[in-house]
């Protein structure tokens, strides 16, 4: 969910790079870790197209994993993360967000899986993993233990209408409920299968062990020929996320944004006795945020991309685009973009394409209907 | 990738066929490497024709779905034709570089075409 470039030091690279390799991928650095931007032979707009109506298989592998263990763990996390945990039971996810306790901005947004009250997992964004930890081990009680477990892991994204046909016929489980998760074992191999993901379809996230990566993929490949399956890139996933709505940190959300302002509420238990932030974003809240995260739809044929300003019809800056890409479903511009409150929905903006403002109406994402819940 | 002998070339990856369609002519469109690297091309805007363009001008834009990139008037002249499928279907430039995803049509002032390269002069600037 993060884009940071490389700082300089070496890429990293997941368990199925030579897979990737194999497939002729575009490698792009992405948090820190060298991941396939798109396949030889697909391309974004083919990839993105089979995850909306077939099945698509992406390697996520840059997405950080760590356990929380100990007596209080859970506690610990409830009492730090935004949203609620008392929401959910043993075998169930959760989106959630790290933010700063004083300025309330969002260090990362996250998915916690929770094993029991002494047990949880964390998938913070590749280039946060390691700040994200930083912040559970830093407060954590005496006991409770932080394991980083990042390179010993792989994350596969099995995502579109037919993901369940695939995981079946390779022998997974697979009906159990949004955001809830089963332990299984594939040909030796452990995998946690996650009804999850970052599309908008129906699909499963797997969390495997880094040495059973390769064999996983491979079974989902084979598994998935009858059914469509393509191999997907980054890329797919930026413009299957943009269509939804979804923030990306580092893009629509960073630590210079709140909750508030991210339209992120929902994901806060704004009743829970703590959280990091909890002072200032309540009060933000009561105050009303001076900016929001909006959809923009163009009206032209004009495609937004991160930076650009947002100005009334007559001008006056209201705001910039946070997002923004050509949306292969609807064939027209989409973006998100933080703007003044005053903007309200169905308001027509322009944004500054290279020097021509060009037509924008204010939408409430998602662009894209979908049955992700189905 | 592929880059025909019978093609000119220019350092900003693009490519001119001498004649092209309409009399007096040259035919200009991105190479395969250009329509590699872009990805998938979603937006074409082509100049219009009657249009004067000046050699190494900005005078069009291709969109793919991650990146922009401008297109540039190879010779300088006249805009005599440009390519109206690509408006519903620009894939075309991605699937087709050097046949139907051409892009426009120039009738060049005079000589003017000093500058550009042969195919294994560009092949060696992409190589080196």
């Amino acid at each position: 969910m993060s884009d940071e470039a490389d700082q300089g030091t070496p890429l990293q690279t997941s368990p199925l790079h030579e897979r990737h390799v194999a497939l002729g991928a575009k490698l792009a650095p992405f948090g820190g870790w060298q991941m396939p931007l798109e396949y030889a032979g697909g391309g974004v707009v083919r990839e993105h197209t089979a995850v909306r109506e077939a099945v698509g298989l992406f390697d996520v592998s840059h997405l950080g994993t760590a356990e929380v263990r100990g007596p209080g763990a859970v506690a610990h996390l409830d009492g730090l993360l935004t949203n609620d945990l008392a929401r959910i039971g043993p075998g169930q996810a959760q989106y959630t967000l790290l933010c700063d306790d004083e300025t309330g901005g969002v260090v990362d947004d996250l998915i916690v899986y929770l094993h029991d009250a002494e047990r949880a997992m964390l998938v913070p964004n590749a280039a946060n993993s390691a700040e994200v930890l930083r912040r559970v081990r830093e407060s954590a009680p005496e006991g409770v233990e932080v394991e980083d477990l990042h390179a010993a892991r792989a994350v596969l994204a099995v995502q579109g209408p037919r993901a369940e046909d695939v995981l079946r016929e390779v022998g997974l489980p697979v009906g159990h409920d949004y955001m809830s998760f089963v332990e299984a074992d594939l040909d030796g191999a452990s995998v946690v299968v996650c009804r999850t993901g970052y599309t908008g379809e129906v699909g499963y996230e797997l969390v495997v062990d880094a040495s059973s990566a390769v064999a996983v993929w491979d079974a989902l490949v084979a598994a998935g020929a009858a059914y469509g399956l393509v191999a997907c890139g980054l890329g797919a996933r930026d413009t299957l996320r943009t269509e939804m709505g979804y923030p990306l940190h580092g893009q629509d959300i960073s630590p210079d944004v709140t909750p508030v302002q991210a339209r992120l509420g929902w994901a806060v238990g704004w009743d829970k006795p703590r959280f990091a932030g909890k002072d200032v974003l309540v009060a933000e809240r009561a105050a009303k945020p001076s900016r929001l995260l909006r959809g923009l739809l163009a009206q032209v044929r004009a495609i937004p991309r991160p930076g650009m300003q947002v100005t009334t019809t007559d001008g006056t800056p209201v705001g910039t685009v946070t997002s923004g890409t050509f949306s292969p479903t609807l064939k027209q511009g989409v973006a998100l973009a933080l703007l003044d409150r005053a903007v309200g929905l169905d308001d027509e903006v322009l944004v500054d394409v290279r020097g021509r403002g060009q037509s924008f109406v204010v939408t409430k994402p998602p662009f894209v209907v979908t049955d992700v819940r189905a | 990738m592929t880059f025909p002998d019978d093609l000119k070339y220019t350092a900003e990856h693009e490519w001119v066929r001498d004649p092209g369609e309409t009399p007096g002519s040259v035919r200009v469109g991105i190479t395969s490497f250009a329509q590699d690297a872009l990805g998938d091309i979603v937006f074409v805007q082509l100049p219009e024709v009657g249009e004067t363009v000046a050699a190494g001008a900005v005078i069009g834009e291709l969109e793919s779905t991650k990146s922009v990139s401008e297109v540039y008037a190879p010779l300088g002249g006249e805009v005599v034709a440009r390519n109206e499928a690509l408006d519903a279907t620009p894939e075309l430039v991605n699937t087709d570089p050097y046949g139907e995803g051409w892009l426009f049509e120039i009738r060049a002032d005079e000589g003017g075409a000093a500058d550009l390269l042969d195919a294994d002069a560009y092949q060696a600037g992409l190589d080196t």
